[in-house]
């Protein structure tokens, strides 16, 4: 693992854009296995390979100044980024989570694959540039890879301060989030209208509502999309894990030997999506989530026998 | 407003289960051995309240909402929830509250009825929150740092607190004192829902009845001004 200073950031990330920018033509995510077994995706807006795994830090990295629980959440990061682990979401809505990012990436070094990945939201105070500049002091980084505006709060004006960090270079991309399928007709509209580089928004086997609208109008307009709540927040992958057995067609013909496997791979195998974002606070959930981006991925005929599977349940 | 109405109770409980009671254990670590000052003052206030020393009771109870809201909302539970430090203040606004009403008797029920309802509730609440409250956690096999007590965590000093108005006040003054200890019951409650904690419904039942109180102390306020009678 690369520990890299703060500083060589923002080289490494400008020559990681040029490099990408060259191979920047593709308007949906194309799958490229890298050497460590993890799939990656195509950013649409320029190239960029994105591992098809992320991690979400919602509750699970809020864990203040606990120096027995910073240290196990930096042991999840380890783990995070010893599989070659990419994005990394965060927000400040999600309290001591950039603080806890920031304890890590001390602890482990500014691994060269990070892809950072913050919110601005407005009811935690201050305009969204100062928000932006407290965040990346949190985090210790520069600057920021994405960064989205949360749940869609004051998206005018958020979004033109977003574009004015893009253009001055501090932030990659720029993007919008939602989750829990709310307020979508507005998300459709800013993403049909607006010049952006990333969606978030809540998919998975049991909540697909995105599959009609969101995610064909992602991939018309080259838009990178992050799979949210990809675990329906813990309740589906706990209720499967207690209850059921992963069937055994899903192991032989769609490579699912877990259900993280199950859940994971069908996301990241709907050909919109870029990546998924699980949260954990468990070192040996993070592995078990992060094999799920390995190959194989589901073929769609696989993918329709899934969905049957858990309606089934 | 429309962004706050798509928000749901979950999203304002940013934290797993884990390290809010992890929270309440520090505190209990931080400050052990003070729960015992703590309680002493706790009886102390309830005893007062009960033999008609209403004013000294508030004056007593002030500095417990001010070393609350400092202690464990701005300098802890702030660091896990953005709206921790409004919270906290809103703590030290209920201690300025019932410093003022102790020291001017502002709002004051001279002559409380103990055979009545609400001032039984509240009576039952006082207790429940000095003494029942932090033998849950033990109880349910949680550490006793855990225990959750009067003027160290906010669910004890809140739920106190509503008890000893109920008795102590009338009137619009024992609404405006009782208003922050309620709204911290209810986000509490649901705090413990989102979690799952098993107690949950307890501190529910607690809203319901010091609300009960409330409207019971108010209705036979009203009733004696007009000359009739209390409610039974
Ligand atoms: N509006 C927004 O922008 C928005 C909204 C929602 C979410 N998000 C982002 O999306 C991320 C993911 O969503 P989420 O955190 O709500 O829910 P999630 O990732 O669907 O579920 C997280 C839960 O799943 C459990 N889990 C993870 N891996 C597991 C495994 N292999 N086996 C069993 N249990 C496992 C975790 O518990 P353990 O700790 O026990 O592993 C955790 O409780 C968030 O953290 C956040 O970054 C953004």
């Amino acid at each position: 693992m690369t520990t890299n200073t703060h500083a060589k950031t923002g080289r490494r990330q400008f020559l990681k854009l040029v490099s990408t920018g060259l191979a920047a033509m593709a308007m949906s995510p194309v799958l490229r296995a890298a050497p460590d077994g993890l799939l990656r995706k195509a950013i649409p807006a320029t190239g960029e390979q994105l591992p098809v795994i992320g991690l979400g830090t919602w509750q699970t990295f809020n864990v203040g100044s606990d120096p027995e629980l910073l240290d196990a959440r930096t042991e999840v990061l380890r783990a995070f980024f010893d599989h070659g682990g990419g994005l990394v979401d965060s927000s400040p809505m999600y309290g001591s989570a950039p603080d806890v990012m920031g304890y890590a990436l001390k602890k482990l070094g500014v691994p060269e694959s990070l892809f950072s990945a913050e919110k601005v939201w407005s009811p935690a105070g201050g305009s969204a540039r100062e928000q932006f500049q407290q965040l990346a002091a949190r985090w210790g980084l520069p600057e920021f890879n994405l960064l989205q505006v949360h749940n869609l709060v004051d998206w005018r004006q958020q979004l033109e301060t977003l574009r004015e960090l893009k253009a001055e270079g501090r932030i990659q991309y720029i993007g919008i989030t939602t989750s829990h399928g709310r307020r979508h007709r507005e998300f459709e509209r800013v993403m049909a209208s607006e010049d952006i580089d990333f969606a978030q928004l809540t998919y998975n086997i049991t909540h697909r509502e995105v599959e009609a609208r969101l995610l064909p109008l992602a991939r018309e307009r080259g838009i990178a999309v992050i799979a949210n709540r990809p675990y329906d927040g813990g309740r589906l992958i706990k209720g499967l894990k207690r209850s059921e057995n992963v069937p055994a067609w899903a192991r032989e013909e769609c490579g699912c030997q877990t259900w993280a496997d199950f859940l994971l791979k069908f996301i990241v195998s709907h050909p919109a999506v870029n990546c998924a974002i699980p949260a954990t606070t468990r070192v040996e959930h993070l592995n078990e989530n992060m094999r799920a981006g390995n190959k194989p991925l589901p073929s769609p005929d696989c993918r329709r026998k899934m969905i049957r599977h858990i309606e089934s349940l | 407003m429309s962004e706050w109405s798509s928000y749901r109770l979950e999203d304002f409980i940013p934290f797993t289960a884990d390290v809010y009671y992890r929270l309440l254990e520090r505190m209990g670590e931080d400050f052990w051995p003070l729960h015992l000052l703590t309680l002493l003052l706790g009886g102390v206030i309830i005893v007062l309240v009960l033999r008609g020393r209403a004013r000294l009771a508030c004056l007593l109870l002030a500095p417990a909402w001010v070393f609350v809201g400092v202690g464990y909302f701005m300098l802890r539970y702030g660091e896990l929830n953005w709206a921790g430090q409004d919270i906290g203040w809103g703590f030290v606004l209920e201690g300025i509250m019932l410093a003022a009403v102790g020291a001017s008797g502002l709002g004051i029920d001279h002559a409380p009825r103990f055979k009545t309802l609400p001032v039984m509730l509240g009576a039952l609440l006082g207790v429940l929150g000095l003494f029942g409250l932090p033998v849950i956690a033990p109880l349910l096999g949680y550490g006793w740092f855990q225990a959750e007590t009067f003027a160290i965590h906010p669910a004890p000093t809140a739920i106190m607190t509503l008890g000893v108005v109920l008795v102590a006040l009338r009137g619009i003054g024992l609404w405006v004192a009782a208003v922050i200890p309620l709204a911290w019951i209810a986000i509490s409650g649901m705090t413990l829902l989102v979690l799952e904690a098993p107690w949950a419904p307890l501190t529910f039942t607690v809203l319901a009845a010091g609300l009960l109180g409330l409207v019971w102390k108010t209705v036979a306020g009203l009733r004696r001004l007009r000359g009739g009678g209390a409610p039974a």
